[in-house]
């Protein structure tokens, strides 16, 4: 198994920890990452696709090239450059989008043909590489400790466009990755309930934002026995870690550590926490201390 | 009041570049799943549909709500009519900026100049300390660069707002 990784922007430059989770951890289960040199923003919601089309499909075509040239597909842990690519690739089905867009590549010397598809994290964990092979990597497992997951939005709508659940629904899948660690995973009212951290909602208006996500997180704490939430996605990483913070400093108590799942599975396998959860807003010493 | 003589018709096909938004019959489903209807002031695609197909030209251009957007897509999911909420928040957005260039997001240039939104390039520090090497970035390779860049430099965006592009 062997797939060109695209980091993004936010894993590299603010939270690299993850980055060095995934370039462990991944390997250990039989998935070979691929460099994409070259590689730009996906590009990001906010940029490009609220500015003008064919410069978002321009952009997204010059990623998408750099993993088809070497015969792979894309594998994105950030939900955000997931979905931006997934719907940069739909909107390129159509044929006049893709003739301007060639246009602009052939000025980049890069082509476009559309062979490289882009898979989440969540899905490449679950289906090419499975349950099963990841309980065998386990070496030290999260036996007895209770969590909840955070399942990222922009790996669930629009399901015609980044869905990767056949079922439909409801998504399991990273609950059930969660459980292969050994961890107990227990569902809550506001399971299904985004963080509220991408796009322009928290910048525009933090105090609702930081409220959308305080139900949540009562919801965790009054609901669950949570000892911590795991994510796919390093926007609901970033967010649900640091508005915590924010919310502390208003009056609350708020203390529920946040892990990216291959972070929690490098701890799993025996790395070490300085390399593969060092980066942390809200304490996470009283996981880490079980490894 | 809304005034009809100064409506703007058609406004809807200016905005809308590819799907049809006249099948929307208001029934605020957007609404009811979207994270950012509870943003300050409200994200209320519902209510942004209608300006668009009542032509408000003024009042869409003024209005700020399509930047709260989370872009979580729920809306999309949920709309009975296929009017793709989300895609119609992106796309008045766009339209915005090609009204109003001071709407034209400042992360712009910076993805321009340097091929990313965050700065990947300055974090090597950070990056060593959990033993990580530097990344093969677009903006450590000047012949690349200058291809990104020329390619941007074709599109509609870096072409009539160039002032705002450097290399």
């Amino acid at each position: 198994m062997k797939y060109g990784f695209f980091p993004g922007c936010n894993m590299p430059a603010i939270r690299p920890d993850v980055e060095k989770a995934i370039r462990l951890s991944m390997p250990r289960l039989g998935v070979e990452l691929e460099e994409m040199e070259g590689y730009v923003c996906c590009p990001a919601y906010g940029t490009f696709h609220s500015s003008d089309e064919e410069a978002t499909l321009a952009v997204s075509g010059w990623n998408l090239s750099i993993a088809e040239q070497k015969g792979l597909d894309v594998l994105v842990e950030c939900g955000s450059c997931y979905s931006s690519l997934r719907m940069g690739k739909s909107l390129l089905e159509d044929h006049e989008r893709k003739s301007r867009v060639d246009e602009l590549l052939k000025k980049a010397e890069k082509k476009y043909e559309g062979k490289a598809t882009v898979r989440h994290m969540i899905e490449v964990l679950y289906r090419d590489v499975g349950v099963e092979k990841i309980k065998q990597e386990v070496k030290r497992p999260l036996e007895g400790v209770s969590a909840v997951i955070q399942y990222p939005c922009h790996t669930v709508y629009p399901s015609d466009i980044v869905g990767f659940d056949p079922r439909g629904g409801k998504p399991y899948m990273l609950g059930e990755l969660v459980e292969a660690l050994g961890a107990k995973v227990e569902h809550f009212s506001c399971e299904y309930q985004c963080c509220g951290g991408a796009g322009g909602f928290h910048r525009n208006s933090a105090i609702e934002a930081a409220a959308f996500a305080k139900r949540k997180l009562d919801a965790i704490k009054a609901e669950t026995g949570a000892k911590l939430i795991v994510v796919s996605c390093i926007t609901c990483l970033m967010f649900l870690d640091s508005v915590q913070k924010e919310l502390n400093s208003g009056g609350g108590s708020y203390s529920i550590p946040v892990f990216d799942y291959n972070q929690i599975l490098s701890l799993c396998m025996g790395f070490p926490a300085e390399q593969v959860a060092a980066i942390a807003t809200t304490p996470r010493d009283e996981i880490v201390k079980l490894f | 009041m809304i005034n009809l003589a100064e409506l703007k018709q058609d406004l809807y096909k200016e905005v809308t570049e590819h799907n049809d938004i006249r099948y929307c019959f208001n029934c605020s489903t957007c609404i009811s799943g979207c994270p950012a209807s509870e943003a300050n002031p409200p994200l209320l695609i519902r209510n942004l549909v209608r300006k668009v197909l009542l032509g408000q030209e003024d009042a869409l251009l003024d209005d700020d709500s399509p930047w709260a957007c989370v872009t979580c897509s729920k809306c999309e999911e949920m709309c009975p009519m296929g009017v793709k909420p989300f895609e119609l928040c992106l796309a008045i957005r766009r339209w915005q900026c090609r009204n109003d260039e001071t709407r034209i997001p400042q992360s712009l240039p910076e993805l321009f100049e340097r091929g990313y939104t965050q700065p990947v390039e300055k974090a090597q520090a950070l990056r060593a300390s959990v033993g990580l090497g530097e990344l093969s970035l677009v903006v450590h390779d000047p012949e690349l660069l200058k291809r990104f860049q020329a390619m941007l430099k074709e599109t509609k965006i870096v072409k009539e707002n160039s002032y705002m592009f450097k290399e």
